[in-house]
């Protein structure tokens, strides 16, 4: 046959097999019928664009002698969203992921409805100590383990070690007053536009931040053991809040801040506007990227640092981020579910995320493996930084007082509210909820 | 006689003013959103100046795969025709609408000719009825439909979609098509029943074919709906292999970031199916069939 | 005759009147006309019974109380008066109203003057249509993330062209600018909506009313104002019906676009309904409220618009 007719008949199967599965595909749409093979594990996790999840779970289907297969199931790249997708599945009972991937935010709002499992049995002790500190404690609630950290996302203060240079500077503040002044020195002598950037909109990452300024002035929203008390009036939160208030009212972060996220302030930041910003690690793997990712600035422009305290000499605290292995407390496979985990936080696999889809690994020895440290600069500038960890309060009802946070941080970046008056309404709705959640769920 | 020229000249370029302002203001944040899916994200995050308001820095150096077509496109375009999952979205997309569609068009057409044009006992209530159910906001009773079709099996399938978008888009059909069959003289039909046509026939013999404008726009604007509806699509459809492509758009993100080229090409390629639908079906929109019509 | 008469209008038959009304209906079954009524709105009538009305009324039922994770008890309307004491609330109404009532109007007249011009034959007419419901076709998944990213004070387009003609503040940071912003977006989006709705119904009027009106010496605005008006009453009143409707349970718009600074009453229900545990129950009676006051409006629109009873 000629060519035109070869072209032809081949358009024409690649036509039909892909009408075909469309077909068998769309028949199940009507039917419900289900396509996910018998004794298959689903595992969900938002999208990767790295594509190492796929890779990783291949490896896992093909090498395990237990002839366990796992299924990767996208979630809504939005956390919160996420969030929302399984509450409404766990709460009508029709949840169907096995192995779920959730948010350092999660455990204490799944797991008391006994929604997720308890891993403390299978978690052990043991093993447990071979991770970061943080990581175990985001994951822990009332006295039970319900996840197991996968990796880690830890808050940074990002600073120009050029435009620093330039005005005089060799060292990155460690208080905000510092960084304040030298921020206007540098704006100053160098013309850059803006002098700190910080994610400042009302939403989970604004209360993040939020969270930032008043640990690093040395006070709590709850202390870490007792999820029934409040006590973000005492310690000084409002001078926490206040810098963040002044950071904008003085000029140093933009007034826009209080609308900016993540994506907002990389951006600045990346085009050279900004002297300082506070972020996660995935700026730099940008930065890493140069052109090709929209960075104007050298890796070698760029340096990492705590996040600044109020007070000189007081432990530096950087918020804390990260995704973690739950197991679904209706599944049938729980013991191939933890096998899934287990294959998943091998330090062989762990090192591989970090390389390729740059996920900070929680096993703290990866952190002094040197072939690590060369593969990924990433983990080499957050060593210091994820000991530092710590997370947000941890109760079933988070997701009431995460809207109260966010609303109340963003008020006082806007001067809308005073620190004060932030921290009193704080203290009130905050406490009514810490109340109510002891006495739903006897804590 | 001079004075209606000068009006109709006046006229005339008012109309022909108020097009193109329309045109433009309609068309501006379309153009900037094609702009965006076109360019590299670098520009995308650019300052726009008056300089660079229309210029396009075309971004070239994307790959697409098209029916086994390769050629060079954007890099957004080349995420979004990769993805499989917003393909077979686009034909779930599809699906759902059409079915919703002509599931309203049925069964709404035939309420509300008894709506319109007979007088019978339980006319207000229904009316009333139908209308009230679209006021009760969607994410009040998604929770309750949840359980529903949770127990009914229909989670996951396409008729868990479907469901809901004709409970919410009847209402609208029925009162528009009550309100074009309103507006058509009664004696038409009469006059077919004169000769012998019961009310189901005067309805789909009569009633329909004048009222094709409305018919034809009603079945338009459901099926838009449909074709952009995400809340329920989101809520009972959980694996991919069932999400409608508005559920897939916003996974063209990460955790901190969004490919607002990627969404901004998917949005654009999904709009298209409707406006070519509308410029094929306009046709119909057209006025002039008149009394001398019937016969 | 008797029952009917009697009850509200547009209002369900009161029980005491229940087997009058169940009479009435079996009465009319004899007369072919009226049978084929009812057997034409069967299938509306299965829908909003089994599928609308057990979600709703579970809602409605759920607002009485209080749901708590481990308990449930019968507060009868506490959970109104806490929603009425609650400052974002009136906060949300007030968002609300204002968009509605602004975005509405516009939507309406614009769309009433397009659909006047897209109505003459000119060329491009086809055209001009198709591109005309462009706005409306374009998925509002995205155009809320869109329209946020137009206003975004670095690299919004809408936002340089505001800070050009001398606007200084922040669009997204203050509350009254993206109000108006969300309206612009939604006057955009929505128009074209309104427009093919309306076109639809100035198709549907036949020429030779035009016709005889000029005949009988009637300007261009007597023609408007005598014959067009009238005759497209019932297409307005839906236009009008509807988008105030739509308008008043705003959620999309608000929610991506203002990204949880702004309240309208439906993101107020979803933040109860669908982020909160603890108060999940204001949520259900904050749904009710957007419920009751939708009836309310349609009740005064059909009341003050007046429909025609009879066909």
């Amino acid at each position: 046959m000629n060519r035109r007719d070869f072209l032809k008949y081949s358009g024409a199967g690649i036509l039909g097999a892909s009408v075909l599965s469309s077909c068998s595909r769309v028949a199940s749409g009507f039917t419900g019928a289900e396509t996910v093979p018998e004794g298959t594990l689903i595992f969900s996790h938002g999208p990767d664009s790295s594509g190492t999840i796929p890779k990783v779970i291949a490896k896992f289907n093909k090498e395990n002698q237990d002839g366990i297969t796992v299924l990767y199931r996208e979630a809504p790249a939005d956390s919160g969203q996420y969030f929302d997708k399984l509450r409404t599945e766990f709460q009508a009972g029709g949840a169907t992921t096995d192995i779920i991937s959730g948010d350092v935010i999660w455990p204490a709002q799944f797991g008391p409805n006994d929604w997720i499992r308890d891993l403390s049995d299978r978690f052990t002790d043991e093993m447990r100590s071979e991770f970061l500190e943080p990581t175990i404690e985001t994951n822990t609630f009332d006295g039970k383990i319900y996840g197991v950290p996968w990796f880690a996302d830890v808050g940074m203060l990002y600073y120009r070690t050029d435009l620093l240079e330039e005005a005089g500077f060799d060292q990155p503040p460690k208080t905000w007053d510092e960084l304040m002044d030298m921020a206007a020195e540098v704006q100053d002598k160098t013309n850059a536009q803006h002098g700190f950037l910080f994610q400042g909109a009302e939403y989970e990452g604004g209360v993040v931040n939020g969270l930032e300024f008043i640990y690093n002035a040395g006070a709590e929203v709850m202390p870490p053991d007792d999820p029934t008390k409040i006590v973000i009036d005492q310690g000084g939160a409002d001078k926490g809040l206040a810098v963040q208030q002044r950071l904008v009212t003085e000029g140093i972060a933009p007034e826009a801040v209080a609308t900016w996220k993540e994506l907002e302030t990389q951006d600045a930041f990346i085009k050279g506007n900004a002297v300082f910003m506070r972020s996660w690690p995935f700026v730099y793997g940008t930065i890493l990227g140069g052109k090709e990712t929209g960075s104007e600035l050298k890796p070698d422009q760029v340096g990492i640092a705590p996040i600044p305290t109020l007070a000189e000499g007081d432990e530096s605290f950087s918020g804390q981020g990260g995704w973690n292995f739950f197991i679904n407390a209706d599944t049938k496979k729980a013991d191939e579910s933890f096998k899934f985990i287990e294959y998943m936080i091998q330090p062989e696999i762990q090192s591989e995320f970090a390389v390729n889809a740059s996920f900070l690994p929680p096993r703290a020895s990866l952190y002094d493996d040197g072939q690590l440290l060369k593969d990924q600069p990433v983990v080499e500038l957050a060593k210091d930084l994820v000991t530092r960890m710590k997370p947000r309060p941890r109760h079933p009802f988070y997701s009431d007082m995460s809207l109260v946070m966010a609303d109340e941080f963003n008020a006082v970046i806007k001067s809308d509210s005073s620190p004060e008056e932030a921290v009193t309404a704080l203290q009130s709705e905050l406490g009514r909820l810490a109340n109510l959640g002891a006495e739903v769920y006897d804590l | 006689m001079d004075d209606d020229n000068k009006q109709s000249l006046v006229g005339r370029v008012a109309f022909f003013v108020g097009i193109v302002l329309f045109l433009i203001f309609t068309l501006f944040p379309l153009y900037w959103v094609l702009r965006m899916s076109l360019v590299s994200s670098d520009a995308l995050f650019e300052k726009p100046t008056l300089g660079t308001l229309f210029t396009i820095p075309f971004d070239m150096s994307g790959q697409c795969n098209l029916f086994g077509l390769k050629f060079s496109c954007p890099p957004s375009y080349e995420t979004v025709l990769a993805d499989q999952l917003y393909k077979d979205g686009l034909l779930n997309s599809l699906i759902i609408a059409s079915i919703t569609t002509i599931v309203c068009l049925v069964v709404g057409s035939a309420a509300a000719y008894a709506l319109a044009r007979i007088e019978f006992v339980a006319r207000k209530p229904v009316l009333s009825a139908v209308l009230a159910i679209s006021f009760f906001p969607a994410v009040a009773i998604i929770a309750p439909l949840f359980i529903q079709f949770l127990s009914f099996g229909l989670l996951n399938t396409y008729w868990s979609a479907i469901i809901p978008d004709v409970m919410f888009a009847l209402p609208l059909t029925i009162y528009l098509l009550v309100a074009y069959f309103r507006q058509l003289p009664a004696d038409l039909e009469d006059a077919a029943k004169v000769d012998g046509a019961n009310v189901w026939q005067a309805f789909y013999k009569v009633t329909i074919p004048l009222s094709a404008p409305g018919v034809v726009t009603t079945g338009i604007l459901t099926f838009i709906f449909a074709w952009n509806e995400f809340l329920f699509a989101n809520t009972f459809l959980l694996e991919p292999k069932v999400q409608p492509a508005t559920v897939i758009i916003p996974q063209f993100a990460s955790i901190y970031t969004v490919d607002y080229g990627a969404q901004a090409a998917a949005a654009l390629l999904m709009t298209v199916p409707l406006v070519i639908m509308v410029l094929f079906f306009q046709r119909r929109i057209v006025a002039g069939l008149t009394a001398g019509a019937v016969k | 005759m008797g029952a009917a008469s009697e009850r509200l209008p547009g209002g369900k038959a009161k029980s005491g009147k229940l087997s009058d009304a169940w009479g009435s209906v079996r009465s009319e079954f004899n007369d072919p006309e009226k049978r084929a009524a009812y057997w034409m709105i069967l299938p509306t009538t299965l829908i909003v019974l089994l599928i609308a009305a057990w979600p709703i009324l579970y809602a409605v039922w759920l607002s009485l109380q209080r749901i708590l994770p481990n308990t449930t008890e019968w507060v009868w309307f506490d959970n109104y008066m806490q929603m009425f004491s609650d400052p974002i609330f009136y906060s949300a109404l007030t968002n609300t109203f204002f968009f509605t009532v602004i975005s509405v109007f516009f939507e309406f007249t614009l769309g009433l003057l397009i659909a006047l011009a897209l109505n003459k034959s000119f060329r491009g007419q086809g055209t001009a249509r198709a591109i005309a419901i462009i706005p409306w076709a374009f998925p509002t998944v995205v155009s809320g993330a869109m329209w946020r990213l137009f206003y975004q004070d670095e690299v919004g387009i809408f936002a340089a062209l505001a800070s050009g003609l001398g606007y200084e503040g922040v669009i997204l940071a203050n509350d009254a600018s993206v109000l108006i912003g969300a309206i612009i977006s939604d006057v955009w989006k929505t128009t074209p909506f309104v427009a093919l709705l309306l076109l639809a119904g100035l198709q549907t009027i036949p020429g030779d009313v035009y016709e005889a009106a000029r005949v009988d010496g009637a300007t261009k605005w007597q023609q408007f104002t005598r014959v067009t008006l009238p005759l497209l009453k019932p297409a307005i009143l839906v236009a009008l019906l509807f988008r105030t409707l739509d308008a008043w349970r705003v959620y999309d718009l608000f929610w991506s676009m203002s990204d949880r600074q702004l309240d309208s009453l439906s993101t107020y229900v979803f933040e109860f309904v669908r982020v909160s545990q603890a108060d999940f129950s204001i949520g259900n009676a904050a749904a009710v409220f957007v419920f009751v006051s939708s009836i309310v409006i349609a009740f005064v629109f059909v009341k003050v618009l007046g429909v025609r009873q009879e066909a």
